[in-house]
């Protein structure tokens, strides 16, 4: 398989004033193209970071990453935002929707940033909506929905500019047993399509569903 | 990649809408100033043109007056005073006057049989019908005759009739002023200023109406006993010819009083040219107050802006994650922005001219608005929403995408 992520020494230090913190100190790996990935971790271990960085959301303090073979340590932030737009689709725990839209111009905004055409962009999300399971809710608001069928929504916005990764940070945390199941079952047949998943979690249950993990323990890779 | 202008404003919108009450208070600001400019540009306009009818009604701007310098020094001798003999020279030497009327008033009562008023009564020459473009609607105005042989006829103004004859017909009546009995000869046409400041129930030229006419030659001769006349009026061929009749005239009575100022000469083009040059003054001022009041409403903005943004700091950061640059938040939000200055510009115009109608209603004055002033309202209003829509634009586009998701 193709490798999609490569990631060498990678750290992340926050300066809080006189105090230093390092996130991240050192971390190196890969993941290959249609991996599901779990990186697991305790609170406070540098999963997150880590998360962001792959994601474009945040850039490493120092070392060199790489998304399907474009260095992304070097790129400037309006090329980030391409790429955060075109490869990666993110999944939160708190699912992130905005409030004040419905469900499919939530799973819109991707497309509205891409430069997409409003007819065209409503074809797709609904499309991808339905593919959820949420054909019937499409101007719902998100206040009016449960917590998985939000996290749905969720999936739907992530997949919907077709990315190369999706990268979801804890994604059945703000679930019950059930919906967490659920979107699991939703992220496996995702993966079983072709779709690469990282799945940022400290929940075991969650790493079972993933073909590896990659743990971090105080800013670094331990297995 | 990037989000269009047209999508901008749809999103704007949308938030415009989502916070409805929020909008409406950032907008109160722009409404209300850009409703005071709308008011108070049409107000000077209209006291522009009221100033200017008002002008054309008492004659034209080719009209001249000429008054005793008050601010002259003069004991009260003759030489503050036009003799007749003096004012017959002067006509000679100004033949380019197409008409020329002195006036000498005097105030008493008017008695007709058991009623009476009090009332100025003005000693003229025919030319004064033509000067002030009013003459008789019944009868006749003062002739040429009248003044060769001081006869004693008054022409008596339209609320003198109504308040001495009533609906009776005072021609041929005779009333006497100063002991002296006058026969009526004229009653002058009724004088009305449309859209005018009325004072109390008056209109601003009910008090010509309230005038009587005799011959000068009788008011010398007859009734006040003096050859000293006060004033003087002329009237040029055009407006465009009347400063420099006003010109030359000056000159004469410089001559005439060796070189003394003794009289004041108003040429009413000048005076239309002086008023326009104020209106402008005005209007340049008002307009630069409506601005800073504007201004202010801008900071308010900024302040609201900043506060909004940092209340949809976690939206600003989904908007990262999901792929908008930070030009696309920088222009999102100034033309949000702008559009709730544009919207609060929109219903201050409205508001502007809903308080113009209901002025115009109530004090028969008109106001007047042109199209510049709504482009200029608006534009301001726009150009308020762009210089406040900058730095919170600039706060948003600078937020870190993790700082901005994990914001609670």
């Amino acid at each position: 398989m193709e490798t999609v992520i490569r990631f060498e020494n990678l750290t992340k230090e926050y300066n809080m004033g006189k105090v230093s913190v390092k996130a991240l100190r050192g971390v190196t790996s890969d993941i290959k193209a249609g991996e599901f990935v779990a990186i697991m971790g305790p609170s406070g271990s540098g999963k997150s970071t880590l998360m962001h960085i792959l994601g474009c959301l945040d850039s490493a303090s120092d070392g060199r990453y790489w998304l399907e073979d474009q260095e992304i340590s070097k790129l400037k932030k309006a090329k980030l935002a391409s790429i955060r737009n075109n490869k990666i689709g993110f999944v939160f725990q708190t699912f992130n929707l905005l409030p004040h839209l419905n469900i499919r111009r939530n799973v819109e905004l991707p497309l509205m940033y891409s430069g997409m055409n409003a007819s065209r962009r409503r074809t797709l999300a609904e499309k991808v909506l339905t593919d959820v399971g949420l054909d019937d809710r499409m101007k719902h608001k998100p206040s009016e929905l449960s917590g998985g069928q939000r996290q749905r929504v969720a999936i739907a916005r992530a997949l919907v500019n077709n990315p190369t990764i999706i990268l979801a940070d804890e994604p059945t945390g703000n679930l019950d047993t059930n919906s967490g199941n659920d979107i699991l079952s939703i992220f496996s047949e995702l993966n079983n399509l072709g779709h690469t998943i990282i799945i940022v979690t400290h929940d075991s249950a969650v790493s079972e569903r993933a073909d590896r993990s990659i743990k971090i323990i105080d800013g670094l890779i331990v297995e | 990649m990037a989000i269009s202008l047209k999508e901008s404003i749809q999103v704007g919108l949308s938030d415009f809408w989502s916070r409805k009450i929020r909008s409406l208070v950032t907008v109160l600001g722009i409404v209300l100033g850009t409703m005071s400019v709308i008011v108070v540009l049409a107000m000077v306009n209209g006291i522009n043109k009221q100033t200017l009818s008002w002008m054309m009604e008492r004659g034209g701007l080719a009209k001249i007056t000429v008054h005793r310098n008050w601010e002259y020094d003069g004991d009260g001798n003759e030489r503050d005073y036009f003799t007749l003999k003096e004012l017959f020279h002067i006509r000679e030497l100004l033949p380019e006057a197409e008409y020329f009327n002195p006036s000498m008033g005097d105030w008493g009562r008017i008695n007709f049989q058991d009623k009476f008023i009090w009332n100025r009564v003005q000693g003229v020459v025919p030319d004064y019908q033509y000067i002030e473009e009013w003459t008789a609607d019944q009868g006749r105005f003062i002739s040429g005759f009248d003044i060769d042989q001081n006869n004693d006829v008054i022409v008596i103004g339209s609320k003198v009739k109504e308040e001495l004859f009533a609906n009776n017909d005072p021609l041929g009546e005779y009333i006497t002023f100063k002991n002296r009995r006058l026969k009526i000869v004229g009653i002058m046409k009724h004088r009305y200023l449309k859209n005018s400041f009325n004072v109390g129930n008056e209109n601003s030229l009910d008090y010509l109406n309230r005038r009587s006419f005799i011959p000068i030659s009788t008011m010398i001769n007859k009734i006040s006993g003096k050859d000293n006349v006060r004033s003087l009026a002329l009237k040029a061929r055009s407006a465009e010819e009347a400063p420099a009749l006003a010109h030359k005239l000056e000159n004469i009575l410089l001559n005439i009083r060796h070189g003394e100022n003794v009289f004041n000469i108003e040429s009413a083009q000048e005076e239309a040219q002086e008023i326009e040059k104020n209106a402008r003054t005005f209007r340049m001022v008002f307009f630069l107050i409506s601005i800073i009041s504007l201004l202010v409403a801008g900071i308010v903005i900024i302040n609201i802006m900043l506060a909004t943004i940092q209340e949809r700091t976690r939206e600003i950061g989904i908007r990262l994650a999901v792929g908008a640059r930070r030009f696309d938040l920088f222009i999102q939000f100034l033309v949000q922005t702008i559009l709730v200055t544009f919207i609060g510009g929109v219903i201050g115009v409205g508001a502007g001219f809903s308080v113009l109608n209901i002025v115009s209603k109530y004090l028969e004055f008109q106001l007047i608005a042109y199209p510049g002033m709504i482009i200029a309202a608006i534009g301001v209003s726009v150009g308020v929403g762009f210089l406040s829509g900058i730095i919170p634009a600039i706060k948003a586009a600078n937020l870190n995408p993790v700082t901005a998701l994990r914001y609670e």
